[in-house]
């Protein structure tokens, strides 16, 4: 199967690397590198990958510098040498001529003695090779030597060693030597080819001598011999390597322009290029446009884009890349090369060059944008590179162009921490910093990631201006406006009110034109302050965009306006939108009639409505004439209309809701998705009531009218009518008949189950044929497949997709796949990977990421549940179900892993995932990390995913241990601390001694360590971890505070006061650098005496800290919650007797609060409220120690469940009577960004409301623990 | 009532592709102008890149704004062709009614 594996491997590699040969002639760095990574993902490099690769280093990478080509070969040699590559004669040959073409200098002789130590043999193509190698470096005398090999061992001496002796001489010089070889090889039978005259040419070319060169040609020519263009473009090559540029245009004149021309001369530019040559390249490159028709794959008109991106890749100068430029522009070659080249630059992060090109293109009147420096910005953002940030501010500052806002949210301010500095920046540097773009851009990134007073605060820095409005809309909902006016104004003092008096008034207006309404109970609020502000003007103005007044009010106000004789449309319009939101449509009814001739479109409109939401037809149908009486031309709109449809459908008056429709068309009423949408769901209603003539009449209305376009979606009624009757003859007629009439073939999916549940073959069979008929076998195959999927027949849906010629269809696994995942089908989706297992072209790594991303949304499903019932006796039984589903994507895994399945980089994240929210402390991080270095050190790729499976990667280890093979040593403290994190001490020990026994120097880091000493502590090895702790201390590591703190708890459960000295001591100079507190062994201390029943001695221990604390106010109180909360905890009674004297001793003599407070919320946390009243009773100050109880509040507040609601509310209520303290505590909390629960809000909202005052947050709905 | 607001209307959208790097937003739009209102022009910007993505979409407030631009031979901005064609309308669920299968519902 590795072999199976390597062979595919190897044939797409090679297809890869072939077609990109194939087509242009070359490779880049990049595919390369991608083929050479995958190779080494896999693990098992073949020979032949090895040689695919050495052998793509040389000439085929013309875009990259001669040394660093032979650079990627070394790499490539070593890495595949050490994955277990082995190398014959044929890869130091590749190697070899990779050197050649990369003209490497190197030591023949050295090369010959590494291939003996490697005991390769080399062979004929090594010699001449070497000779080559001797020659290009003029050393004939080497080259010799090599020759003397090659007749001892009688191998023949070919054209290609004679050509390169032709170069020998002539790069020592000597050209008559050079032209003699030609009659040696002669003499030795050997006629001189091509091969040698065109080593003849460029050693004519490397001189200059353009004459022999033109007689050579001329002589070839003569003898009907033929140099090929790529011939001739390598003598081009050497005359401008050697300095002689002028002559090139003499050999072009020679080029014949074969098949395979451009990607030869594309080859030769880019190889000039990159060495420097980019004049003659550009020479090369215009001879080539009128050919270039053929071969153009970037833009329509443009050519030379890979020329300038080279030279942009080889960092020409400006004036070089211009100078091209405008050649192009004025051959009418490309129409807008300088775009192209900025775009080169700023794709590679060249920010020097890219502005650079900008100043150009300014001097040239092209326009620049902002977002031309996005690219620069964005890299500079990636890194937190604040001086390049502001540099590129300043270089746009400079060339006119001024940022916009999006330029500031998206790229430039999230790359500071804090915008004044920004601003501060920008001023140091002569950037404007005051600019609308800006303010804007500041007020958006507040709102996104700042907090609310920020943006309060910009608004009024900045007066708040229509954009703002516009941007707030634009980002949040209207209650967030509400929101933010009421706090605005609250804001603001008095005078500030009036002086902007007309501002907010605009601002009303504003809101109002933008048809903005605020929820009533915020509009109350601002009401109030401008009451306060003494501002009638604007309570006035303020009412535009409050349209919800009470009902009282509001009957008040039509009253008084009735009694004064002035309109009261607008208010009657009001008053019955509020009864309407109120569903109060008895009386709405009756306000109508009362008031009808005064009654506006918008009243009937919402009374429709409301009728229509109580299944009220008649009233409905009613009203809808009677406002058409008044004004025929009216409209309603789309979903009141929908509405009317909708109760008419149900109520049976088909031709109404027919008639409604044909109004709908003739008055043009907008469709939306959304409308489409509705319409499915009235049809989808009529379905499931069975009406098939209101299904069919209805949806043909709409179709006809339409009002809408036939999708299989809206079609779906039809059959579901007859599905819900059990019909299922009638649903496929009806399905058939569909496809028919509009081309969709709706519910065909539960059509098919249904009949293989009643196992009605005959209608299958018809179904089948139908489906084949009209949308081919492959079609019907899949459709088939998934029903029997679907109903659980197995068997059949694996004979099915065994079907000979069957291919993958991804759009088809996938809709099945998700439809599974949808419907947590956990077994069919199983049975579904497991049987596409052989199908042709079938993605496995997708498959099985599908069944994972089902593992880890059941798993995340049990989660949830569990959260909310955590409190409930099923979390049991919750824990459970997850652990089966957590294992089963580790089943998915292995299974994977016998497919031979290598996962893509998000699977391997979502199983992270799943691993973690299961709660398994496995850190993933580690493991990629092992998995990257494991595979490097050529072990199994499977070992590193049983890592995650800590216990069969012990077994692995020591499978491995038998056969000698080591892992690196990272792998196998990531192996402990798995294995302590499962509570496997014996084994995690048995791990460390072979790693000590088999590493030198191997010791566990901090980490492993330190959960080494829990799991002792959490086994009761006390004294294993006191040891565990000292090694660690001793050799200068840092334990994990955790570590400690569960140590020095144990030792006080046990009493054992000497052992918490020693540890005191051991830890002495860490515990301020990890945080450990010096309550952790007071308190321990306390509860160790107490564990001895010493509760004298515990009292006098503890007893003086806090009286000595008092004296010392700067020093932080101590808390002995910790003792409190053992002590309730373990029921020693005694003990908290003493203690509670203590603390109320403490509070009475010394006005000591804390221990009493803490004792108090101890009492309350551990429910023993009875205690915590007595307490409170005795000690009545503990309720004023706020910055206790809030700290407690928030604290509680994180945990989930009720517990801390009763907790709370709780507190709240001992502040219950006091809404000064209750507002200040809400400040607080607020201020310090803790999350309130709904109870707290609750409570608040009702101690504001009952002082009459507004209460400024969207109060929560009312639950069963509100009071 | 009956407020039928513009922004609950339909859109009709033209799906523009090959747009040079060079253009944003504002130059689109103002081209596409000349046909008819133009609603919205989206034209999403790659933000690992910072460049975009050659693709927009632009919504004219009326069939008729949709159908002039259609109706033009070529669309050359900047002296480059732009590529457009009508942008079917998003339906409810259309990544299945696109499959050109059976339904699945």
């Amino acid at each position: 199967s590795i072999q199976n594996k390597q062979a595919q491997n190897f044939d797409w590699a090679l297809n890869k690397l072939d077609s990109s040969v194939r087509r242009t002639g070359r490779i880049t760095r990049a595919l390369l590198l991608r083929i050479f990574h995958d190779m080494c993902r896999t693990g098992y490099p073949s020979s032949n990958q090895a040689l695919l690769l050495l052998r793509s280093c040389g000439s085929l990478l013309p875009e990259v510098p001669l040394c660093e080509r032979t650079e990627l070969a070394h790499m490539i040699w070593g890495k595949l040498q050490d994955l277990g590559a082995v190398y014959d004669a044929s890869h130091y040959n590749a190697l070899l001529k990779v050197y050649l073409q990369n003209e490497h200098k190197f030591s023949p002789t050295e090369f010959l003695s590494k291939m003996e130590e490697a005991n390769v043999q080399p062979n004929r193509v090594t010699y001449q090779r070497l000779i080559a190698a001797y020659c290009n470096e003029g050393d004939i005398e080497g080259a010799s030597k090599i020759l003397g090999f090659m007749k001892m061992k009688e191998l023949p001496i070919t054209e290609a060693v004679f050509s390169s002796l032709v170069t020998g001489h002539a790069r020592t010089g000597d050209m008559e030597n050079a032209e003699n070889i030609l009659s040696v090889m002669r003499d030795a039978g050997i006629e001189p080819g091509p091969d040698t005259y065109l080593a003849l040419l460029n050693a004519y070319a490397e001189k200059g001598d353009i004459n022999n060169i033109k007689q050579i040609l001329e002589k070839v020519e003569k003898m009907e011999g033929n140099f090929m263009d790529r011939d001739l473009m390598q003598v081009i090559f050497s005359l401008a390597k050697a300095g002689y540029p002028q002559y090139v245009q003499d050999i072009m004149s020679h080029m014949r322009y074969e098949r395979g021309y451009i990607p030869d001369a594309m080859n030769l530019t880019l190889n000039l290029i990159t060495q420097g040559l980019e004049d003659t390249a550009f020479q090369i490159f215009k001879s080539f446009p009128s050919l270039l028709s053929e071969n153009h794959s970037e833009s329509s008109m443009d050519y030379g884009n890979f020329f300038l991106r080279h030279c942009v890749t080889t960092d020409k100068p400006l004036s070089k890349l211009k100078q091209f430029c405008d050649e192009l522009k004025e051959a009418n070659m490309h129409s807008s090369p300088l775009q192209f080249t900025l775009y080169c630059a700023l794709e590679s992060k060249k920010a020097d060059l890219a502005i650079n090109l900008m100043k150009t293109m300014k001097e040239e009147g092209l326009p620049l944008r902002p977002h031309y420096c996005w690219p620069l910005l964005v890299g500079y953002q990636k890194e937190k590179n604040v001086q390049g940030t502001i540099g590129v501010l300043k270089a746009m500052h400079e060339l006119g162009v001024e940022p916009d806002v999006e330029t500031y949210t998206n790229y430039v301010l999230t790359n500071f921490d804090d915008i004044q500095t920004f601003r501060a920046l920008l001023q140091e540097n002569d950037c404007p910093f005051e600019t609308e773009g800006l303010s804007v851009a500041e007020l958006r990134h507040e709102a996104i990631y700042g907090t609310l007073e920020n943006v309060l605060s910009l608004c009024k820095y900045h007066q708040f201006s229509v954009i703002l409005v516009e941007c707030f809309l634009l980002f949040f909902s209207t209650e967030a406006v509400g929101y933010f006016l009421y706090n605005l104004i609250d804001s603001m003092s008095d005078s500030e009110v009036q002086a902007k008096e007309e501002h907010l008034r605009q601002y009303f207006h504003q809101l109002k034109k933008m048809n903005v309404v605020i929820p009533t109970n915020i509009y109350r609020g601002i009401h109030n302050l401008l009451d306060i502000y003494h501002v009638p003007e604007l309570i006035k103005v303020c009412g535009y965009i409050n349209t919800e007044l009470g009902v009282s009010a509001l009957e008040e106000e039509l009253e008084k306006l009735k009694a004064e004789k002035q309109p009261i449309g607008n208010v009657l319009k009001q008053l019955i939108v509020a009864l309407c939101a109120e569903e109060n449509m008895q009386k709405a009814l009756e306000v109508k009639a009362k008031y009808e001739p005064d009654m506006v479109v918008g009243g009937y409109a919402a009374l429709i409505n409301l009728c229509c939401r109580h299944d009220n037809v008649e009233d409905a149908m009613n009203l809808k004439e009677e406002v058409f009486r008044k004004d025929s031309s009216v409209a309603l709109d789309t979903n009141k209309y929908l509405a009317l449809v909708q109760v008419l459908g149900k109520h049976g008056r088909l031709e109404d809701a027919i008639n409604i429709l044909k109004e709908m068309k003739e008055k043009d009423i907008p469709i939306k998705d959304t409308t489409v949408t509705f319409f499915f769901h009235i049809l989808n209603a009529a379905a499931m009531r069975g009406g098939v003539e209101t299904v069919n009449r209805l949806h043909e209305s709409i179709l006809m009218l339409g009002l809408a376009k036939p999708s299989t979606n809206l079609c779906s009624p039809l059959i579901t009518v007859h599905l819900e009757k059990d019909d299922v003859p009638a649903a496929l007629e009806a399905t058939i008949d569909c496809y028919k009439k509009y081309g969709t073939i709706p519910r065909l999916h539960d059509i098919l189950c249904r009949l293989i549940e009643q196992g009605n073959t005959d209608l299958l069979q018809k179904a089948m044929d139908f489906m084949s008929q009209e949308r081919g076998e492959m079609t019907m195959l899949y459709d088939i497949f998934f029903a029997f999927l679907n109903t659980g027949k197995y068997k059949e849906a694996k004979k099915i997709i065994e079907t000979p010629g069957l291919r993958a269809r991804p759009a088809r696994l996938q809709w099945f796949a998700e439809k599974c995942i949808a419907a947590n089908q956990m077994e069919t989706l199983e049975n579904m990977v497991e049987m596409t297992q052989k199908l042709f072209e079938c993605d496995r790594e997708q498959m099985y990421y599908y069944l994972l991303k089902l593992c880890s949304k059941l798993t995340e499903n049990l989660l949830f549940c569990s959260i909310r019932n955590c409190y409930s006796s099923d979390s049991f039984l919750f824990t459970e179900n997850i652990s089966n589903d957590w294992q089963k994507a580790d089943a998915t895994w292995t299974k994977m892993q016998e497919e031979n399945v290598i996962p893509r980089e998000r699977t391997l994240r979502l199983l992270a995932d799943t691993l973690k929210n299961n709660g398994q402390e496995v850190p993933f991080d580690v493991d990629v990390n092992a998995l990257l270095y494991a595979t490097s050190m050529q072990c199994d790729i499977a070992i590193v995913f049983f890592f995650i499976l800590c216990v069969e990667a012990y077994n692995i280890l020591l499978e491995a241990q038998k056969k000698y093979i080591m892992f690196p040593p990272s792998a196998y403290s990531t192996l402990i601390k798995a294995l302590l994190a499962e509570g496997c001490l014996e084994e995690a020990i048995k791990v460390k001694n072979i790693a000590e026994t088999h590493i030198k120097g191997f010791t566990l880091n901090d980490a492993a360590s330190s959960l080494l000493i829990i799991t002792q502590v959490r086994r009761d090895y006390l004294k294993d971890a006191m040891s565990t702790l000292k090694t660690v201390v001793e050799s200068d590591m840092v334990p994990i505070p955790l570590a400690v703190t569960r140590l020095i708890q144990a030792l006080a459960m046990k009493g054992d006061l000497e052992s918490i000295c020693a540890v005191e001591k051991m830890v002495e100079n860490l515990a301020a650098s990890i945080g450990l507190s010096r309550m952790l062994f007071v308190n321990n201390t306390v509860l160790a005496h107490i564990k001895n029943n010493n509760l004298d001695m515990a009292v006098e221990y503890i007893e003086p800290l806090f009286i000595s604390g008092m004296q010392n106010p700067d020093s932080p109180i101590p808390s002995m919650s910790y003792v409190f909360r053992k002590v309730i905890e373990e029921r020693l009674e005694p003990a908290l007797e003493k203690l509670s004297a203590m603390a109320e001793r403490l509070v009475n003599q010394f006005g000591v609060y804390k221990p009493a407070t803490d004792l108090f919320l101890q009492y309350v946390d551990a429910g023993r409220v009875d205690d915590a009243r007595f307490l409170l009773q005795r000690c009545g100050g503990i309720a004023e120690q706020k910055k206790i109880l809030m700290a407690f509040i928030a604290k509680s507040s994180q945990k989930p469940g009720q517990i801390k609601e009763t907790r709370n509310l709780f507190v709240m209520k001992l502040l219950d009577n006091d809404l000064a303290s209750a507002k200040t505590l809400f400040e607080k909390v607020k201020a310090a960004n803790i999350h309130t629960d709904e109870i707290f809000l609750k409570r608040l909202a009702v101690l504001l409301r009952n002082a009459g005052e507004p209460v400024p947050f969207t109060e929560p709905p009312v639950s069963v623990f509100s009071d | 009532m009956a407020a039928t607001r513009g922004s609950s209307r339909r859109v009709f959208e033209l799906f523009v592709s090959r747009i040079p790097w060079t253009l944003t937003t504002k130059e689109l739009k103002d081209y596409f102008a000349q046909f008819g209102t133009v609603r919205k022009c989206m034209l999403p910007f790659d933000k690992e890149t910072g460049f975009h993505k050659g693709l927009c979409w632009v919504g004219f407030s009326s069939e008729e704004g949709l159908h002039n631009a259609l109706q033009k031979d070529s669309h050359i901005l900047e002296g480059v062709k732009l590529q457009i064609r009508q942008q079917k309308p998003r339906s409810f669920r259309s990544q299945y009614a696109d499959e050109g299968v059976a339904d699945m519902s």
